[in-house]
């Protein structure tokens, strides 16, 4: 059998977002976004995701970075930290953690999706050399990643999969923990990739000090319409995915 | 029709010293047999850093030793990745020519580049690049098994003129296919007279169409080799028991374990931006097809599992799509016993083969291929 995930979660249960599910979704119009993925060297694969999922083979992290001039909350950027995974045969990305500059969206991406998010400053600046990225956690530097020589591509060509944040929901009227799955849609207007760069990462501020960058991967730069959709789907994050996965809604 | 059996050889977890010995004395064990039944191929993957899902990285080798216990049976590539950084062109001709030679002619050699990120990254290759070298790589094999000597001065590799030896057995030399999983890999196949080794079950409109543009376009080809191969094999889960609920039981384990196992791996398309894999290769498709371990247990449409009578309205089907054979992956990560596997091969040799066989065995597919007129090759 795979691999699966022996994270313990315990430790991390307590500071997880507690999300109400509703039929909440957002829409934004023109975000732009960076992804740099690079493969990470670690010797227990399985102790990084949680029982529920798979690690993939190899492991890569990405860095995900949303900036959009306006939305319904205002102008926000949004880093992520998250981790390829699989649920059961589903390609997912596990949250390890996020920034936003935006404190009323963040509570929402908290409340409503599972966010694992705090304050940070994000710059995200295209060129039509390269693509440069920082994050600062208060006033100190915890990300500096770029793209640099884009070329385009197309949409098409360009992957995002669902998250899996791990967080508490009320189910039959108790506080339980599970990890939430977040579907985004995007429709592009364009996309560049080009040579992954990443200048410095606070592994510990992102919250987990295992995740040492390896291998330079792929680095993205695109601009499209996102939308994160309603919560559908739930799962135990201690059993098997294919076994312990609940849909909430239909929509 | 054509029948052969796939092999992956794929060793599950806890891993002892004997894990893979004993993965291999079985899958020789079930060629031997399919070698006594009257199977017409043994194919044999090469992955490389595939935990569990592939552990035949060196498959000349074994192949090597699947010939050397079978007398009858047609060694194949399924496929010899066509990426320099894994294997010099030069090399692929020379160890598949001593294949040939010490199974008495009956290599059959597929080609393909690779779809998964941890293979392609492992030997440093570019993802983008894999089409133009399996390309130039189809071009030049032939060229090397049939010249006395050999030049090349192309855009992947150069080398100055040498006898490439040994040369095949068979003449003018050995059948070359195409892993066809990427939408349209089936017309390179055919533009270039090579047959097409279907590694990812389709629908029967959808095959059938890529069918039909195959067999209209390898009639007006530019062949690559000195004869054309104008086959069309797929690919399948065999599973055949007289109980028929059994039967597609342990099918749908084989077909499972295969997704599930296919879908921890990371492709090329999910972490790289490019067009060269418009599609996750074999892995998605068959990921699709047969569902995963958490899904309720359900056969598809076409699938060749369950009583002799199943299996052959299954291949009936496929027949009537336009394949001349299929290939099957009877066994997966170990998930069936050893004597269920050998126990369906003789079931289905015995009730359905038969059904589907006219006439004389395969012969030297190279003879069966098409002549390329003089002065083409």
């Amino acid at each position: 059998m795979p691999l699966a995930g022996s994270l313990d979660i315990r430790p991390l249960v307590d500071g997880a977002p507690e999300v109400v599910l509703d039929d909440h979704e957002l829409k934004v119009d023109d975000v732009d976004i960076l992804q740099v993925l690079y493969e990470i060297r670690v010797d227990d694969r399985e102790a990084l995701v949680p029982p529920a999922l798979n690690p993939t083979i190899p492991l890569v992290i990405s860095f995900l970075v949303y900036r959009a001039k306006e939305s319904v909350y205002g102008p926000f950027a949004l880093a992520q930290l998250r981790l390829t995974a699989r649920s059961g045969v589903r390609p997912r990305c596990y949250l390890i953690s996020a920034r936003c500059d935006n404190p009323e969206l963040a509570e929402v991406l908290a409340g409503s999706w599972g966010f694992r998010v705090s304050p940070g400053e994000i710059s995200l600046r295209r060129f039509h050399d390269r693509v440069d990225c920082s994050v600062h956690e208060d006033g100190r530097l915890i990300l500096q990643t770029s793209l640099v020589d884009p070329v385009p591509v197309t949409g098409h060509d360009v992957q995002y999969p669902p998250g899996m944040h791990l967080a508490r929901v009320t189910r039959d009227g108790v506080l339980k923990p599970r990890i939430v799955q977040v579907d985004s849609e995007y429709v592009f207007r364009r996309a560049d990739r080009g040579r992954p760069e990443l200048t410095h990462f606070d592994r510990q501020a992102w919250g987990d000090a295992r995740l040492v960058p390896d291998i330079p991967v792929s680095a993205s730069f695109a601009a499209c319409d996102l939308t994160i959709a309603n919560v559908r789907y739930i799962c135990n994050p201690d059993i098997p995915a294919s076994e312990g996965t609940e849909k909430v809604s239909d929509a | 029709m054509e029948f052969g059996i796939f092999m992956e050889l794929s060793v599950p977890r806890p891993w002892t010293a004997d894990s893979e010995r004993q993965v291999y004395e079985n899958a020789l064990e079930q060629v031997r047999l399919a070698d006594e039944l009257g199977f017409d191929y043994v194919w044999a993957v090469e992955h490389h850093f595939l935990e569990e899902y592939s552990h035949c990285s060196g498959p000349d080798i074994f192949l090597s030793a699947c010939a050397a216990q079978t007398k009858r049976i047609r060694v194949g590539h399924g496929v010899i990745p066509c990426v320099p950084q894994y294997q010099s062109p030069i090399r692929v001709a020379e160890r598949a020519a001593v294949l040939d030679i010490i199974s008495g002619g009956r290599l059959e050699l597929g080609t393909g580049r690779s779809a998964t990120w941890p293979e392609l990254s492992g030997f440093n290759a570019d993802p983008d690049e894999t089409k133009k070298t399996w390309d130039e790589f189809v071009r030049v094999i032939p060229k090397m098994w049939t010249q006395e000597r050999f030049s090349w001065d192309g855009r992947m590799f150069s080398m100055p003129e040498r006898a490439i030896l040994p040369k095949p057995l068979q003449k003018p030399h050995p059948p070359m296919w195409v892993a066809v999983t990427s939408p349209g890999t089936e017309v390179d196949a055919a533009d270039r007279g090579l047959g097409c080794l279907g590694l990812s079950p389709g629908g029967f409109a959808d095959s059938e169409k890529k069918v039909l543009n195959y067999r209209k376009r390898i009639e007006v080809c530019d062949p690559v080799g000195a004869f054309v191969n104008d086959k069309v094999l797929t690919v399948n889960f065999l599973s055949c028991n007289e109980d028929g609920d059994l039967g597609r039981r342990n099918g749908l384990k084989v077909a499972s374990m295969f997704s599930y196992m296919a879908a921890q791996l990371l492709s090329a398309k999910e972490v790289l931006p490019t067009h060269s894999y418009p599609s996750e290769g074999l892995l998605p498709a068959l990921r699709r097809e047969s569902g995963s371990p958490g899904d309720a247990a359900k056969s598809f449409k076409g699938v060749t599992m369950g009583t002799p009578d199943d299996v052959a309205d299954a291949i009936t089907a496929w027949e009537n799509v336009g394949f001349d054979g299929i290939n099957f992956i009877h066994q997966f990560m170990e998930v069936i016993p050893q004597q269920y596997v050998l126990d369906s091969m003789r079931l289905f040799a015995e009730e359905v083969m038969p059904r589907f066989k006219t006439g004389t065995t395969t012969g030297s597919a190279a003879a069966a291929g098409r002549p390329v007129p003089a002065g083409v090759a």
